[in-house]
């Protein structure tokens, strides 16, 4: 699969993708002034994975502390987008990990997973203090 | 002016305003402000939740304010001007400045961010009547809203989601205030409050 690999700044995240765990990981905080520039690369990436004949499973592991309203679309049309590629049969899963302590996040991952109907999308509460 | 300038900072304080920026908006100053406005509030004690709503909102009005301020500098034509034969369109994204203020305060036990910026004239109504149809809903309204809005197909003529509002209104403790002021032919002087 196509490398992915975008560092982070102070208002976007690490966005990688790891060949050996077919793993794609969006780790940090998301502002960017420009979202949907941003994210152009990711949904490209995405696309590709989706329309890939061969069947390689992945997970997608999403670690965000904070995400503006224009990110939160994004995210929505990204887990759309996988949504029906579960449909389809591909396999592939979401990871939403949020600090324990962190409702707000928790309730995000809720409303995403309420809106999503094929793909398996699971909240992970990670322990504080157990990651630095 | 420097002998007024005293009775600037005092005003600022009877409204209860705590950090303030008039001029132009750029996403550097938006992330450096809102990272100072965090720890001035983790050294107040505020709850957590309150914090990460007050930087929130603080992001999603300068956001509001980089997209969609009408008064910018350098002017465009001045711009398309200097970037020579170039992609004017490009060059003016890339260089212009958005003008605006922001604001933070804390009055009778809330905080709020109270936020404003020039807009065309035209779009007053439109503005107006999604804010207003946003005062008239309850939490779960705004929730369905909200939902519905983020499931539409990203609109490529704007720059940010269209939920930016409506993510204000579920985080406020009571509907948003805004006022227009029509300041000449073109231009109206939009403010908004959100009380956290």
């Amino acid at each position: 699969m196509e490398q992915l690999n975008i560092e982070s700044t102070k208002f976007t995240p690490e966005i990688k993708f790891h060949p050996d765990s077919n793993t794609l990981e969006l780790k940090g905080r998301s502002y960017p002034e420009n979202t949907a520039e941003f994210y152009e690369p990711v949904l490209m990436w995405l696309e590709d994975y989706v329309e890939a004949p061969d069947d390689v499973e992945i997970s997608v592991n999403v670690e965000l502390t904070y995400f503006n309203s224009s990110s939160s679309k994004v995210l929505m049309n990204i887990f759309d987008m996988l949504d029906e590629a579960a449909k389809k049969g591909k396999k592939v899963m979401v990871n939403w990990i949020f600090d324990e302590e962190d409702e707000t996040i928790m309730e995000y991952g809720e409303e995403f997973l309420e809106d999503i109907e094929y793909l398996a999308f699971n909240l992970i509460a990670k322990d504080d203090g157990d990651d630095q | 002016m420097v002998q007024t300038l005293y009775d600037f900072k005092r005003d600022l304080s009877k409204r209860g305003i705590f950090l303030s920026f008039s001029g132009p908006i750029s996403q550097d100053l938006m992330v450096e402000m809102g990272a100072t406005l965090k720890q001035k509030m983790k050294l107040e004690d505020a709850s957590k939740s309150s914090v990460l709503r007050v930087f929130a909102m603080v992001v999603e009005n300068a956001q509001n304010i980089i997209h969609y301020s009408a008064e910018k500098y350098p002017r465009k034509k001045q711009n398309e001007k200097a970037c020579g034969g170039e992609d004017p369109v490009k060059c003016c994204e890339s260089e212009e400045l958005s003008l605006g203020i922001i604001t933070v305060g804390y009055e009778e036990g809330y905080y709020f961010v109270l936020c404003g910026n020039m807009i065309e004239n035209e779009k007053v109504k439109g503005l107006k009547e999604k804010l207003s149809k946003l005062q008239g809903m309850n939490k779960d309204e705004l929730k369905q809203f909200y939902k519905a809005q983020r499931k539409q197909k990203p609109d490529k003529t704007s720059k940010g989601g269209g939920l930016g509002f409506i993510e204000m209104a579920r985080k406020a403790s009571r509907p948003i205030e805004f006022d227009f002021k029509k300041i000449d032919e073109d231009l109206s002087f939009f403010s908004v409050k959100i009380i956290i």
